[in-house]
């Protein structure tokens, strides 16, 4: 029932039923709707205190309701991703709309967050249906198997899901400090089966001069 | 064998077999792949890459040989690095188009910030309009744009702006319309936009047998800051930030005119 309307626009096909999306992101709707602000995500107490103290804030709006909304954030590209049970790991601001049925949650990333500016925590979303993530850019799937393993630059990492394990990986040597740096000193590689979702567009990030 | 496959629905995945070698993903990625081999590639725009590949400043060591025959640009020499390795390798830059190009004994000049990466193949020089860099060989470069790039033949007149680069003119220079040189209220419409200047009256004129690329829109890429040339007779930009050789103890003002504003008594 998500469906993109040009690439930038989600328009979302509701009988009755709910979605979560972030607050302020509706641009039009027909039929019948209510929109109802979310405290917490909808992940309860615990949740709501969880997320205060990650500083992964998100707020969010449950809209429920017969008929067709459409959703927009800043003209940034809009990715679908289906979930079959498996878990999507999403940065909060990219996170643009999921199924009212999947349980979000946030989850510790390690030092990778800290590096991308985006602090030490994900947002993490799981169950079976379908998510919207936003992009600067059109993102790029990049399917990682135990063959092939993935690096990633931070400041272009979107969002992964599947079975990933990721390390992070900094180069930084004395060389770096010399200023004679290889411009990618700080990389998070991927390993194991699954996805990950990268933008044609990079973060500013304390990395990005090193 | 992958339990991550969406046929039939939602967004194409690529794995190292599937992308292209040296080609565009879509419109804003591109892919490069490297045997071995090596390019040069601007700091930061490799986005992701499969494989394993070494990025090394341009000051490392083991560089110097490749440094000596195919980089030519001090003043550029922090913002560049060299890919090294084997694998498949993403670049992109801000969300703007990608195109590569394929210079076959030819030379081209580019927008400094313009230029991602380019092959080895090519010699990098830093051109003498400050800002620009020239690449002179046989090779493959990829350039990003804001908006596709757009090919005109000379004799033309482009905006500022609206420029990315040219290839084989021999004569890019200023041009500057009639009202700004018409006597003083001309040049004070000029100067303070009092009276109405459509914002169009200077323009970039090329002639001669060539190509020049434009980008569809006039937003340019933040310009780094990347020092001065060594203050040397004859060289243009020499000593000063950009300026072209301007009066030595008067510093120019935003605004200001090249020296036209002599001509005034301004």
């Amino acid at each position: 029932m998500f469906r993109l309307q040009g690439s930038k626009v989600l328009a979302v096909d509701m009988t009755g039923d709910a979605v979560k999306a972030k607050n302020g992101s509706m641009v039009a709707y027909d039929g019948q709707m209510a929109f109802k602000k979310l405290s917490g995500g909808g992940e309860g107490l615990r949740g709501m205190v969880t997320r205060r103290i990650t500083g992964e804030q998100m707020t969010v709006m449950e809209v429920k309701g017969h008929g067709t909304c459409w959703f927009a954030d800043r003209a940034t590209e809009i990715n679908l991703v289906a979930l079959q049970g498996d878990k999507l790991y999403v940065e909060a601001s990219n996170l643009l709309a999921t199924d009212a049925g999947l349980r979000t949650g946030t989850t510790f990333t390690g030092v990778r967050g800290a590096s991308q500016g985006n602090g030490l925590f994900t947002t993490t979303v799981e169950g079976h249906g379908q998510a919207a993530i936003t992009s600067d850019g059109p993102a790029v799937v990049l399917r990682v198997s135990p063959q092939y393993p993935l690096t990633v630059d931070p400041g272009a990492y979107v969002a992964h899901q599947g079975n990933l394990r990721q390390s992070f990986q900094s180069g930084v040597t004395f060389r770096t400090l010399m200023g004679e740096g290889g411009g990618e000193a700080f990389q998070i590689r991927f390993e194991g089966d699954g996805l990950v979702y990268v933008q044609p567009s990079e973060r500013t990030t304390i990395a990005g001069d090193v | 064998m992958s339990t991550y496959a969406t046929p039939g629905a939602g967004p194409v995945v690529h794995d190292p077999a599937t992308l292209p070698a040296d080609d565009n993903v879509n419109a804003y990625t591109f892919c490069v792949e490297l045997k071995g081999s090596q390019w040069f590639l601007q700091k930061g725009k490799m986005i992701a890459y499969y494989g394993s590949i070494d990025f090394n400043g341009i000051g490392h060591g083991p560089l110097d040989r490749l440094v000596r025959t195919s980089f030519h640009s001090p003043l550029h020499a922090s913002d560049w690095v060299v890919a090294e390795g084997s694998g498949k390798m993403l670049l992109a830059d801000r969300a703007f188009d990608v195109n590569s190009f394929d210079l076959d004994d030819g030379n081209l000049t580019i927008r400094s910030g313009n230029l991602l990466a380019f092959q080895p193949s090519l010699a990098l020089k830093q051109s003498i309009v400050p800002g620009f860099l020239t690449l002179i060989g046989t090779g493959k470069f990829v350039a990003a744009s804001n908006g596709p790039v757009v090919f005109m033949e000379p004799p033309i007149r482009v905006d500022p702006q609206a420029l990315v680069g040219w290839a084989d003119c021999p004569s890019p220079c200023h041009h500057y319309d009639h009202g700004y040189m018409t006597g003083v209220l001309g040049g004070l419409r000029a100067l303070t936009g009092i009276g109405g200047a459509s914002g169009e009256e200077h323009q970039f004129e090329f002639a001669g047998a060539g190509t020049v690329l434009l980008q569809s829109t006039e937003q340019l890429m933040a310009e780094q800051a990347v020092g001065a040339l060594p203050q040397q007779a004859g060289v243009p930009g020499g000593g000063t930030s950009g300026g072209h050789g301007s009066q030595a103890g008067t510093p120019r003002l935003p605004g200001q005119l090249g020296d036209l504003q002599r001509r005034f008594g301004l």
